[in-house]
């Protein structure tokens, strides 16, 4: 294996086809009228090896296609990708003997068959040889804490459970590389803590991670660099700390004010205190989310302003500069919309 | 090829068809139908055809052995029909598995390993061999029991090496609508068609004597047709091996031919399913 990143990847593309194109129309040489649909567009990124990397992004803003690519499970339409210095292209098969994913979760498992017989039957796909499988399942399951339970069916394991026998699986070969595509959707906040848990272990055993997540807090806890990924196209990549230095705040302000006028006037006023990274009107209700450097100074303001309009602030929140800001503050959309 | 990935992929091999038989043998109820379809299905069939030969009508039989090589209808109607249940379980069995990892989420857990693509494909169906061969102690069990045919030894080895002799040309046909799977996802109706069109043309149930001119050329191209014959001819028609040389040869010539092209149309689809991103869905 090479040493150099964990992952290179200059100019990735993947462009998918909206629709069908008949036999019939391929025999009589109709012009493609297909549809595009650009899921990555043209995007760079170096992980280097020992790090948690995370991309951070909306649902559609092309995470999952931008692993599969890296996972060789989908052919990028144009770019080069390395991983763990070899390409996708020439020796995919490489690649997959030394890379951990864990894609889809806890569907990726075999229900009828309990957790050592899943891990023993991947542990031959993925070529451990004979005199090593015990050792390498036994040190798996111990990784996720799963080793009382190794003899249990995996239909009577709970979510939780499941996505950290799916982590086991992705650590049977031993890889130096491990992806997982949103690893904690779905669980409840125990198990979810579990699993960032042993995601911190794996970077402690010097192993390089690469991670999608649309939670904004395990991005912040867990990734020492994040690569924020829209419409699929990084629009910023940074340390979680350098990335909310970025909106230039040091706190963010949520008011809720009722008023019956106009929104503009009113947010002229409080632009003239901090910037308002978003706004949005509920009937009687506007919602203002501003970025400012001292909530003590803005919020007596935006009191005044508010007087000065004849509207009433109902509720203040101040809150430090979270990544949900970044992202609000980079494509003036929230994470979750 | 690797030799290493070679041996990994054999070791492989075995383990999907150990994961396949373990998920089997926790639903135990599907065994029972190991029983009774091996019995049950050709009865019927032998049971009409001794009604329309009028209860063993010597003239009859003679009309029926000038076609078919042999007057045991009943054994006639169960070798055929032995080939009939394997070539649903080959024909499924591949696209089956394919469609079931897909369905349940692990293809693409088990495309993310360095696996040979063959492995998923081929692995879970290697049980059908086991149960083809219970297959065989069931039927042949059933015409002794029922319609007092005893199955002669030599014939029996003789029907069992074709059978393994013809085990990669119908692995192929199988892997063609296995590779289906991975582009189109349901290929369901694709594969009862060709079921209906083979089990007309192979003679499962009659002797394709009886098909005209055009069927009968395209039947010789059908594996199933020569592993059928070749069976009668070990158990019905008292064949030595040496007799038996051109049917091997020829589902040999059949098992390249078929497996080329399944090699070929596998790839192609597989690529076809990595650009589209079809693995993944369902």
């Amino acid at each position: 294996m090479t040493t150099g990143p964990a992952v290179e990847v200059t100019g990735l593309t993947k462009v998918f086809e909206k629709g069908r194109r008949t036999v019939w129309q391929r025999l009589r040489r109709e012009p493609d009228k297909r549809s595009k649909f650009v899921a990555v567009n043209g995007i760079d990124l170096r992980v280097e090896r020992g790090e948690i990397f995370g991309v951070l992004g909306p649902n559609g803003a092309g995470k999952t296609t931008t692993l599969r690519m890296l996972a060789t499970l989908l052919e990028p339409t144009s770019g080069e990708v390395r991983v763990l210095g070899i390409d996708v292209r020439k020796d995919p098969r490489q690649i997959r003997a030394n890379l951990g994913a864990m894609l889809s979760g806890e569907r990726s498992l075999y229900w009828k068959l309990t957790a050592r017989e899943n891990l023993e039957y991947f542990a031959a796909l993925y070529h451990v040889p004979p005199k090593e499988t015990t050792a390498r399942i036994d040190a798996a399951l111990v990784a996720v804490k799963l080793t009382d339970r190794a003899d249990d069916y995996v239909e009577r394991y709970s979510t939780g459970m499941r996505q950290r026998l799916a982590l086991a699986r992705a650590l049977l070969p031993d890889p130096p590389l491990v992806i997982l595509d949103e690893p904690t959707v779905g669980l409840d906040p125990q198990s979810a803590r579990d699993l960032r848990d042993r995601v911190r272990e794996l970077k402690r055993q010097g192993r390089t991670v690469l991670l999608t997540t649309h939670y904004m807090e395990e991005a912040d806890q867990l990734c020492d660099r994040i690569a924020i990924i829209d419409h699929g196209e990084i629009v910023a990549l940074d340390t979680p700390a350098a990335l909310k230095r970025r909106i230039r705040a040091e706190e963010v302000v949520s008011l809720e004010i009722g008023m019956t006028g106009e929104d503009a006037p009113m947010l002229a006023r409080l632009a003239n205190s901090a910037v308002i990274a978003r706004s949005e009107r509920h009937n009687g209700t506007l919602a203002v989310t501003a970025h400012c450097a001292s909530a003590r100074d803005f919020v007596p303001a935006a009191f005044d302003a508010a007087r000065s309009e004849g509207a009433t602030i109902q509720h203040v929140e101040v809150v430090p500069v979270s990544l949900e800001d970044v992202f609000i503050s980079l494509t003036g959309r929230a994470l979750r919309e | 090829m690797n030799t290493g990935y070679l041996a990994g992929d054999l070791r492989a091999l075995r383990a999907a068809g150990l994961m396949s038989l373990r998920q089997i043998r926790r639903y135990p109820t599907n065994l029972f139908g190991t029983i009774f379809w091996p019995v049950l299905l050709p009865a019927v069939w032998v049971l009409m055809g001794q009604a329309y030969s009028g209860g063993g009508d010597p003239e009859a039989l003679n009309a029926f052995a000038s076609r078919a090589g042999t007057t045991g209808i009943a054994l006639f109607v169960f070798i055929g029909y032995l080939m009939y249940m394997w070539l649903s379980a080959l024909l499924w069995g591949p696209g089956t598995a394919l469609r079931q990892e897909q369905i349940r989420g692990s293809l693409e857990a088990v495309f993310l390993t360095p696996v040979s693509r063959l492995v998923p494909l081929f692995g879970p169906t290697l049980t059908n061999i086991v149960w083809i061969v219970a297959d065989l102690f069931v039927m042949g069990l059933a015409a002794w029991l029922l319609f007092g045919v005893v199955l002669p030894l030599q014939g029996v080895v003789l029907a069992f090496a074709i059978t393994l002799v013809g085990v990669p040309a119908m692995y192929a046909m199988g892997a063609l609508f296995g590779a289906g799977v991975l582009r189109f996802g349901e290929i369901g109706p694709a594969v009862q068609f060709t079921r209906g069109v083979l089990s007309m043309l192979c003679g499962i149930t009659f002797p394709i004597a009886m098909l005209p001119g055009w069927a009968q050329a395209t039947a010789v191209a059908m594996p199933p047709t020569h592993i059928v014959d070749g069976m009668r001819n070990a158990l019905l028609r008292s064949a030595s091996p040496g007799d038996l040389v051109p049917t091997a040869a020829a589902l040999i010539g059949l098992a390249i031919v078929f497996g080329a092209l399944a090699v070929v149309v596998f790839r192609w689809l597989e690529a076809s399913a990595r650009r589209t991103g079809m693995l993944g869905r369902y």
